[in-house]
């Protein structure tokens, strides 16, 4: 649509309203400590400074001081009046470290044995000990997935599947578990192929083994799959031109938002008008990325594929015969059968055994962790260079109109960043430029990009950033609460090699980390409802993995599994009803990928899972900085009245059964443990017993699939059992962590 | 430190600053709710509407303006030959304009009422109503997919993640439900681009709309499991209950352990008045024939969701979506719209009667449009392809006054000349309609405030349509 004239000045008019264009203040605020009052640019395009922390002896509450953090931080509460809340006690720590670092509960016994740890330095050990766990990366990964925009499909009408997303969703895991430096992982995603150039071909002087740092190379560029993922307007291949223009628009708006916490999209149409950012800017940094594609990158070498050629014909007839031995499961399940139908089976069984002896002893490849690996040949989703005759022009559009191009564009660095840094703007062409602005975007004296990143980890760990809108260090974005200590702990990450654990060492071991929640004054809520200051801890609803977690654990059915293809759990008629193509919801074949951790299930644009949508998982449209956090209906819903939890609440009563025994009492603590961290009170468990016996009094339906060990109680107990323990999986208690 | 919301409202902010600053602070205060309170409270619009609720008719497909709303004698005479050189210059997805032919209309058409309003044949009973109507005739967008312009027809924009209509009027103006869903999306078939239809896009998610099933359990999760008595789950729910209670006890600032105490009563409450809702067995057999409604009827399916929709009004529902499909007419294009026609037709002639009789016409805003018309030239035999560059919509009740027609598209209805009528009006008029500046209602999202109607809805109907 071509918009002229008066039509077209009036939508500029509008437009610059919401880009917030016509504020006449030249900031947001100029309130005490924040550098934005301070002449010149805005704070965010100042190199960080190294501030030294406010002294011990200037601070009332030196008790509440465990490491230079608390100096900032009780510095700023003692100039509004407001004390800070006491330490909260070792049950709440323990359970706040345990789904802070790994989205999981603790277990009673690891509960039991924090408490009893009586050395003086018990938390700093807890949190090594997490910090070395696998699930540790499962737990942050998933936190820089969201600022990912991840997704396993494409979104709008076909949605069309993203067969090898998952690696890019492995690649981070595993990143944040080898504890990356954090520059490395902003390099290999921007430009992993281009600073790394590398490939699987044979290496004359390893003929048979890939070498470590060939390794190392291929997975910098699985880092590239970033820029892969995003969503796709798949149908507008009919207009090949808009296709490569709106991915290549994500990229740029991605890499903005994702590294360096900046919202540039106001100067794809016209000037920025709040940030110092001009539309050259804007398609300067779209030319970075006009010479790269996504390709298929093979994860194999030569060998490897000729191994598989051999074996995958093999590796189909396997599949086949076990499809046939599941088929006749499925047609006969439940029925008893005939004495030709027992040798029939027998024979499908022999079939299979056969078909798997038939395979060579070890499956082709190092990257196929198993045959069921073998059934697609490994590849992953990258980045890579286009022909040079095939690099599309970029031109500077007007107005952002596909149809309006103005002056063509080379590639270059935002100006006001690069002078800032000292940098010479212009970028090589055509390629190479996306090396370049990797490298100066992991300066250690680039004014965004440690900060940006500092900002979140103090976000996952708070709740809320200093500065509290991650993805907007401009000035349309807020002022950071406390711009020092941003800075401060900004200067020792990139002094620790950009190294993210250290950073949770030093966060976690703070007064401030260590916090009540269970506190408030009067005062206190009036000065600071939102607790911007810290002067508590925020209580945090579990995010919806964390929640699909921790009924799992509880449960004792979580598959602790790490990586690979997403999984497809089952889902009630009501829940899938409203999905169209039914067979994007291909249900996980094998049962035990059922109980995978949330993290793996398979995350499509069109059709989130339904527990999921209703705790609040992202949009996955556009890089999510913060989750919304809403409470809601059909939350409540969900946790009375899905099969999915009160299946899950089955195997808990089970588990209870198993662990303790047929009575009651010591049912109703062992289930409180496992559920809450803690035994129950004397009122509640005499509550519980009470809410057991009403129960038991009903009718009794039978149960699904009751589990062995259930049965050793009468019916009516079962079922009472089953609800009592789908009670606690609803308590606040359960769903919020302290 | 003064915080956004404080700055944006005392500082430097020229336009809409108390209607803004009053949502923001809905939005900065803790996002907990249950309908009818928190968000999610009733709020009064920025200016006096005439319309409470939406039942917004979706035709998902494509129906053609040709046989509905617009006609065109030019094309009998043009029919099977070229286009006029002018027009062959248009850029369409599939069909080469050059050597296309014409095809004429495939049903002829009356005028109506005292105002003469112009309705294809297929519609007669809805012609009944022809001075309750406003016609659109010059509705444009530029896309010519369905999944693109569904989203755009829904949410403003061709881009997924942001929200659609329904969501920004809940935000907007609040739910008047205890029981309910503010915003409630019911469809004939299954909806094509999944939540998209229905999504809260960059809104809390508390504005989402409800999917509602016709059949079985209505909304997700309502049914209580079979090894559960009734008693038993409101013993279960006293008990959670009171232990949330006590939990809260110590636990002092924060709304959002008192909000999901509340919601547990609200999904208590929900799942007698969501199968209430949809149980038509309490009316009367003759509203249930108004609306077309008989085992092996073809009006069964859509005279049931109409009639829901009315009941979901009556029940404080402020947004309901009630999507037809099957108007994809790429082959017989007479066939398909001759059944379209007979499955609509009476249905939604019965929802305005009945609305009418009931009062509820008035202050219930229907609209009636598809994600775009159809083209003036052949595709195959006998068939017409899709054409979002002029294309109509009609829209009755929510105070207008009807017996009218907007805009116009040139001789052949290829595309909209007079008046026209960009998707981003048809939205900022149907907020206008609600009470609710289209330019004012915005939400700070990615570096902007954001708006369904975004830079456009400079041609907002709405006081045009209220007059007479």
């Amino acid at each position: 649509m071509c918009i002229s004239g008066p039509a077209y000045a009036t939508r500029l008019l509008s437009c610059l309203l919401l880009c917030g264009g016509l504020f006449t203040t030249p900031r947001l605020s100029a309130a005490d400590g924040d550098p934005a009052a301070d002449a010149g640019p805005h704070w965010s395009f100042q190199r960080p400074r190294d501030p030294k922390p406010p002294s011990r002896d200037s601070l009332k509450h030196r008790k509440r001081i465990r490491n230079l953090i608390d100096h900032f931080v009780l510095a700023r509460l003692q100039s509004r009046q407001l004390p800070p809340a006491g330490p909260a006690d070792r049950r709440t720590l323990i359970r706040r470290a345990h789904f802070d670092l790994l989205g999981l509960p603790p277990s009673p016994q690891a509960v039991k044995q924090f408490l009893a740890d009586s050395r003086s330095d018990a938390w700093e050990r807890l949190i090594d000990r997490l910090l070395e766990s696998r699930h540790y990366g499962e737990r942050w990964g998933r936190h820089w997935l969201d600022v990912a925009r991840y997704a396993d499909s494409g979104g709008y009408e076909t949605d069309i599947y993203y067969r090898n997303a998952w690696r890019y969703r492995d690649y981070v895991v595993k990143s944040f578990n080898d504890d990356k430096p954090y520059d490395v992982f902003v390099q290999e995603q921007i430009a992993g192929d281009e600073i790394w150039p590398d490939n699987l071909d044979l290496d004359p002087r390893k003929v048979y083994k890939v070498s470590d740092k060939k390794r190392r190379h291929l997975e910098a560029r699985i880092g590239t799959g970033f820029y892969t993922l995003g969503p796709q307007v798949h149908e507008s291949a009919l207009d090949a031109r808009r296709l490569h223009y709106e991915t290549t628009i994500d990229w740029v708006d991605s890499t903005a938002s994702a590294f360096m916490g900046l919202t540039l999209g106001c100067a794809r149409c016209h000037e920025h008008k709040f940030d110092p950012f001009t539309q050259a800017d804007y398609f300067s940094l779209h030319a970075v990325f006009a010479s790269a594609r996504a390709i298929d990158l093979p994860l194999w070498t030569a060998m490897e594929e000729a191994d598989w050629r051999q074996a995958y014909p093999k590796v189909i007839a396997v599949e086949r015969a076990r499809r046939a031995y599941r088929l006749f499961e499925s047609r006969h399940a439940g029925k008893s059968l005939t004495p030709e139908q027992v040798k029939q089976k027998q024979d499908l069984l022999n079939a299979v055994a056969r078909s798997v002896l038939a395979l060579p002893e070890r499956a082709a490849g190092q990257f196929a962790v198993d045959y069921a690996g073998l059934m697609h040949k490994p590849v992953a989703r990258v980045l890579a260079r286009r022909h040079p005759s095939l690099i599309p022009p970029i031109h500077l559009l007007l107005r952002g109109e596909l149809k309006s191009p103005g002056q063509r564009m080379d590639p270059a660095l935002p100006a006001v960043l690069a002078t800032a840094t000292d940098t010479p703007p212009t970028l090589k062409k055509p390629f190479g430029s996306r090396k370049q602005l990797a490298l100066w975007l992991t300066r250690p004296d680039h004014p965004l990009t440690a900060r940006v990143m500092v900002n979140r980890i103090w976000q996952w760990h708070f709740g809320r950033g200093i500065v509290e809108t991650p993805n907007d260090f401009g000035r349309m974005g807020q002022p950071p609460t406390h711009p020092d200590l941003l800075d401060w702990l900004t200067a020792r990450f990139v002094a620790d090699k950009w190294r993210i654990k250290p950073l949770h060492r030093l966060i976690m071991n703070s007064g401030t980390y260590r916090r009540s929640s269970r506190f408030a004054t009067a005062a206190h809520l009036k000065n600071d409802p939102d607790n911007s200051l810290l002067w508590r801890a925020n209580r945090r609803r579990l995010e919806a993995e964390a929640l699909w977690d921790a009924v799992h654990v509880s449960a004792g059915t979580l598959n602790r599994a790490f990586g690979g293809p997403p999984v497809v759990p089952p889902l009630a008629p009501d829940e899938i009803a409203s999905l169209r193509e039914k067979w994007h919801w291909t249900v996980s074949s094998d049962p035990a990928q059922h109980t995978r951790r949330g993290l793996y299930i398979m995350v499509r644009r069109n059709f989130k899972f339904p527990m999921f949508e209703v705790f609040d998982t992202p949009v996955t449209s556009v890089s999510c900085p913060v989750r919304d956090v809403t409470t809601v209906a059909p939350q409540a819903l969900w946790g009375l009245n899905n099969k999915s939890v009160i299946r899950q609440a089955t195997h808990l009563a089970a588990r209870v059964v198993t662990e303790t025994g047929p009575k009651p009492n010591q049912q109703v603590v062992r289930a409180w443990q496992i559920v809450l961290g803690r035994p129950p009170s004397d009122t509640e468990r005499t509550q519980a017993l009470a809410l057991l016996d009403d129960l038991a009094g009903g009718k009794p339906t039978p149960l699904d699939n009751t589990p062995d060990a259930l049965k050793s109680l009468s019916g009516p107990r079962q079922q009472a059992l089953v609800q009592f323990c789908l009670a606690l999986f609803n308590l606040n208690e359960f769903a919020f962590v302290d | 430190m003064p915080t956004r919301r404080e700055f944006l409202e005392h500082g430097g902010l020229g336009f809409g600053a108390l209607a803004l600053g009053d949502l923001l602070r809905q939005q900065a205060t803790a996002k907990n709710a249950s309908p009818g309170v928190g968000e999610l409270a009733t709020r009064p619009p920025h200016l006096p509407g005439t319309a409470r609720n939406v039942i917004f008719l979706f035709m998902q497909g494509g129906p053609s303006q040709l046989e509905t709303f617009d006609r065109k004698p030019v094309l009998t005479r043009f029919d099977g030959k070229l286009l006029p050189r002018e027009l062959q210059d248009y850029d369409l997805a599939q069909i080469n304009t050059a050597d296309a032919t014409v095809m004429a209309p495939r049903f002829p058409f009356g005028r109506f009422g005292e105002s003469g309003l112009e309705i294809s044949s297929i519609f007669p009973r809805l012609s009944a109503h022809a001075d309750r109507l406003a016609v659109i005739r010059s509705m444009h967008h530029d896309l010519f997919i369905h999944g693109s312009a569904m989203i755009m027809m829904h949410s403003g924009t061709q881009l997924l993640g942001h929200p659609s209509i329904g969501s920004w009027v809940v935000y907007g103006l609040g739910c008047e439900s205890q029981n309910l869903p503010a915003y409630i999306a019911m469809t004939d078939g299954i909806f094509r681009n999944g939540a998209s239809m229905y999504s809260s896009g960059f809104l809390p998610a508390i504005y989402q709309g409800t999917d509602m099933r016709i059949q079985g359990a209505p909304i997700q999760n309502l049914s209580r499991p079979s090894t559960i008595s009734s008693t038993a789950q409101r013993r279960l729910l006293d008990q959670i209950n009171a232990w949330n209670r006590r939990h809260r006890a110590t636990r002092p600032g924060d709304s959002r352990l008192d909000a999901r105490i509340s919601n547990y009563e609200l999904a208590f409450r929900m799942q007698t008045a969501a199968p209430e809702l949809i149980d038509l067995s309490r009316e009367t057999r003759e509203t249930q024939e108004l609306y077309g409604i008989g085992e092996g009827k073809p009006t069964d399916r859509y005279g049931k969701m109409c009639l829901m929709g009315r009941r979901m009004v009556e029940r404080g529902v402020r947004y309901v979506q009630l999507i037809c499909g099957g108007w994809d007419a790429h082959g017989d294009t007479e066939g398909n719209h001759a059944g379209q026609g007979r499955k609509v037709d009476q249905p939604i002639a019965g929802l305005i009667s009945d609305l009418r009789r009931r009062g509820l016409l008035e202050s219930t805003l229907i609209v009636w449009v598809g994600e775009f018309g159809r083209t003036p030239i052949k595709q195959g035999s006998n068939g017409r392809d899709h054409h979002p560059y002029g294309f109509s919509a009609f829209m009755a009740g929510g105070g207008i006054r009807g017996g009218k027609t907007i805009g116009a598209t040139d001789d052949f209805g290829f595309a909209a000349v007079e008046d026209k009528v960009h998707v981003n009006d048809l939205h900022a008029t149907m907020l206008g309609l609600m009470g609710i500046d289209h330019e004012e209602l915005t939400y700070f999202f990615e570096g902007r405030f954001r708006r369904l109607t975004d830079v456009g809805g400079q041609n907002n109907l709405a006081t045009r349509l209220v007059r007479g």
